[in-house]
């Protein structure tokens, strides 16, 4: 392995209310990945800004070659040969890729050059195996191709060290693979990588060192060959984990959920469901894999009654609930975890108790005629917390300034306690850590042993295959595949996802057998 | 770099201090200006604070101020809470008045002084809330943006008053002046405190500012209406009827407005004319906003910004300074009033350095 080329000694930095990075060393030798790894809040994002000159650190000194440097911004970070790809990609949609490349480049003159640059461009692409065509625009490229264009512009700017904010988040599994692929052969022309992750399976697939860090502070800094899945798990949440869920047998009951043709549009008044069809049993948990902007968001928002169908039907134990109001469909037993917490879910700058009451503060004991009786809704706040272990600094606190393993304990714990038949959830687990992310997996599996049946919307296949019964993959607005989970194979359920694959004969639910 | 980040909590110094900073740095600004005007700031502040507070008649006018901003501040921050910019209280206020004018100039003589005001209170609350509901149901059902809504309506408004008063209701004794005929004692609000201009407006503001703080923080009206505006897809999820709400926070917005016009005809001016200062509608954006949205504070900034007006309208009367000169002192301080307001939220930092 080759020298050092990047440290960083004793690194702190404090936001309001946390130590993100409490004096952590870090290096990084020539031609390694190097994967930071840590729960969510563990630091590792903030440490990778100080690198990229985003955040500029309260203490500790960063050295390059051995020379100590500063770094106060981004395009400094480009000129000492540092780039970053965030997890939400820095592209302007309607331009060209060759246009997103040189933009904000500075040897650029008044007029662009783009023969010299697209050659440029096509050379670094052939040589990396990359695949892309400067003069593509950036809305037509997949989400694995615009993640190409990040590393392209990187590459263009001569970067040495790449850093890569969790890549793979927005993957299927066949396009992480072929990620790797690229990244391993970027480090045997010598750039070196620092990957950032919590996913422990491709932590250990791609690493040659892996530094965890926790709450910000730094655990230790390994050689892959000499550590395993388990010890490097126990290393982030500094207690065992289990990789595998008990699961009772399944104990189908009636039909509680079916959906039939139905169609709609999405915010842009572009059909993104075209035609779906399927149904879910009182005791089942149904999982729906899909890639992101596959129409799974807009499927969960029609059936809850936010978004219009355009065609097509919902039944909810047999009623027809199609294009009902929110709270007649919710009346009808339904209830949903919608994959913003924030944005969706909850009110950020009301306290634990308003957004506890969100589905119950219009029925007795709640409410007292026209007033509201915060006796009573403070009481059931306090029987939530309670029953779900939510930590909540004062019951009155904006509930924005609580983590998101709280926030969705506490959105499941309201929206459970209402006692659905139909209970949604969409990426119930998401940026979540490994705690609150085995909490909300087990009161799902509860859930459906007590008969409900849920609809789990997930990108993520390891939580699809952990606990679904039944799993069924969407891709551009249509249900390509449904298998069930005993027969559910991962490469084939990613191939369905990339839309490579159909699997015509579990299409639809006659297939299926109940 | 200069930059701005949100504040976790508003330390109560700064509550304060940030304030009285803002206020003291419009006064300075306001000052710059008279000095070219050739008279002694100072001269011009003291007696604006004597025109204020100074004795007991010019403290009694600034309540006089305070009462319409107080009437119409605390229904704006019903709709305000709800991130429903209603700019047309000049306009509701102004219907108010007519409304509730025609029951002055048109009723029998035989009714009751009390029965009269109540009708004209009524028909004042229900002028206001009428022109309110307008802007409301077109947002409500069309998505309309009720800024522009409101304060368009608020140039109708202005300009059926003026028909009215150049037209039907103009006396004929009046010698060709826009005016109605002065309203019969009946017809005006009484008094509260004898040599003054204190009205009964005063007890009606005071219950207002206490109805609305308890709707906010009591009520199922109240939660419904903080849901919307702080997430109002949080609200859709939770099922709340977003177009109800709005339309019945619009209504009582719209009628305390028309009832700060009503109180005002009838209170003060004892008839109807064109200028019957529904600027006040305007102020009552400002109060809203120093008062951080909330009624029982919005009692303490009208009264402040009530002496201000009272003060200003003074010296222009005993000093001699230009009228736009009056205006300027008002506005600064309230630009730096506002201005400030950003620093009690947000903390600024200067190359990681926290300065403020």
């Amino acid at each position: 392995m080759g020298e050092i080329v990047l440290q960083a000694k004793n690194i702190s930095k404090h936001f309001p209310g946390v130590l993100a990075n409490d004096h952590i060393n870090f290096d990084l030798r020539k031609g390694e990945i190097h994967t930071l790894l840590g729960e969510n809040g563990a630091g590792k994002t903030t440490l990778m800004n100080i690198l990229d000159g985003i955040y500029y650190p309260d203490e500790g000194e960063i050295y390059l070659n051995g020379k100590k440097v500063d770094i106060r911004s981004p395009f400094e970070a480009t000129k000492n040969g540092i780039g970053m790809i965030h997890q939400h990609f820095m592209l302007v949609d309607t331009l060209t890729v060759l246009e997103n490349v040189v933009l904000g480049l500075e040897s650029q003159g008044f007029y662009l050059d783009k023969k010299n640059i697209s050659e440029k461009i096509a050379e670094i692409s052939k040589n990396y195996n990359l695949d892309i065509n400067p003069y593509a625009k950036i809305w037509q490229l997949s989400v694995g191709e615009q993640q190409r264009v990040e590393i392209i512009k990187t590459l263009f700017r001569g970067v040495k060290i790449l850093i890569m904010d969790e890549p793979t988040a927005v993957l299927t599994p066949q396009e992480a693979d072929s990620l790797f692929k690229i990244l391993r052969r970027m480090i045997k022309e010598d750039k070196s990588i620092i990957f950032i992750s919590h996913k422990l399976d491709e932590v250990m697939k791609i690493s040659d060192r892996i530094t965890v860090l926790r709450k910000g502070k730094l655990v230790g800094t390994v050689d892959k060959k000499e550590i395993n899945q388990k010890e490097l798990a126990k290393m982030m949440v500094g207690r065992e984990v289990l990789f595998r869920l008990d699961r009772n047998p399944i104990r189908r009951k009636g039909e509680v959920l079916k959906i039939e043709d139905l169609e709609t549009h999405n915010d842009k008044g572009i059909k993104i469901l075209k035609g779906v069809n399927f149904s879910i049993h009182g005791g089942e948990i149904f999982g729906l894999a899909g890639v992101s902007g596959n129409g799974q968001k807009e499927l969960a928002e029609v059936i809850v009654g936010l978004r219009r169908a355009i065609a097509g039907k919902v039944y909810i134990k047999g009623e027809e609930v199609t294009n009902l109001c929110p709270k007649a469909i919710t009346k009808e037993g339904t209830n949903y975890i919608p994959p913003d917490r924030l944005k969706v879910g909850l009110v950020p700058n009301l306290s634990t108790v308003e957004n506890a009451i969100l589905r119950r503060y219009d029925r007795e004991p709640i409410s007292r005629g026209i007033f509201l009786n915060y006796e009573e809704a403070a009481k059931y706040t306090r029987e939530l917390i309670k029953q779900f272990n939510i930590m909540v600094p004062r019951e009155n606190v904006p509930v924005k300034f609580l983590s998101g393993g709280n926030l969705q304990k506490l959105i499941l714990a309201r929206e459970i306690r209402e006692e659905p038949a139909l209970l949604i959830a969409v990426h119930p687990s998401r940026g979540l850590d490994v705690g609150a992310t085995e909490f909300i997996r087990k009161k799902l599996l509860e859930e459906r042993d007590q008969g409900v049946a849920i609809l789990l919307i997930s990108e993520d296949l390891e939580e699809l295959l952990m606990i679904s019964d039944r799993i069924g993959v969407i891709y551009e607005g249509e249900i390509v595949g449904m298998v069930d989970i005993d027969s559910a194979n991962i490469n084939e359920i990613g191939l369905m996802m990339a839309g490579v694959h159909k699997n015509p004969l579990l299409k639809g639910e006659e297939n299926v057998k109940v | 770099m200069l930059k701005f980040e949100k504040r976790e909590n508003i330390p109560l110094h700064l509550r304060i201090l940030i304030p009285l900073i803002s206020i003291l740095l419009g006064v300075l600004i306001g000052g710059i200006a008279v000095m070219f005007s050739q008279v002694n700031p100072l001269t011009v502040y003291k007696a604006i604070f004597i025109g204020a507070f100074g004795s007991t008649y010019v403290f009694s006018e600034t309540i006089v101020v305070a009462i319409p901003l107080l009437l119409i501040s605390v229904g704006l921050i019903l709709v305000f809470k709800m991130n429903y910019w209603n700019i047309g209280a000049y306009g509701q206020y102004i219907m108010g008045a007519i409304f509730s004018t025609y029951f002055a100039l048109n009723s029998a003589e035989t009714i009751s002084r009390p029965i009269l005001l109540m009708v004209m209170c009524i028909a004042g609350m229900v002028g206001g809330a009428l022109w309110a509901l307008i802007p409301a149901a077109l947002k409500a059902y069309w998505k309309v943006n009720e800024v522009i809504a409101t304060l368009l309506l608020n140039y109708i408004a202005l300009y059926i008053l003026q028909f009215l008063m150049y037209g039907p209701w103009r006396n004929p004794r009046s010698f060709g002046f826009p005016l109605t005929k002065i309203f019969d004692l009946n017809a005006q609000l009484p008094k509260l405190i004898s040599h003054t201009r204190i009205h009964l407006g005063l007890i009606f503001g005071i219950i207002a500012a206490i109805i609305i703080w308890i709707i906010i923080k009591k009520t199922k009206f109240g939660y419904e209406i903080r849901v919307i505006g702080e997430n109002e897809i949080a609200a859709r999820y939770a099922g709340i009827n977003i177009a109800k709400n709005i339309i019945l926070a619009m209504v009582i917005s719209g009628g305390l407005a028309g009832l700060a016009g009503m109180a005002q005809i009838s209170g003060i001016i004892h008839m109807l004319q064109i200028e019957i200062n529904p600027d006040y509608g305007y102020t009552a954006i400002i109060v809203a906003w120093l008062s951080g949205l909330n009624s029982l504070t919005a009692m303490i900034v009208s009264f402040f910004l009530g002496g201000l007006f009272a003060g200003a309208s003074q010296i222009q009367m005993t000093m001699k300074v230009p009228i736009g000169i009056v205006g300027l002192i008002e506005s600064s301080i309230l630009f730096f009033l506002l201005g400030g307001a950003i620093l009690t939220n947000y903390k600024l930092n200067y190359k990681g350095r926290k300065i403020i």
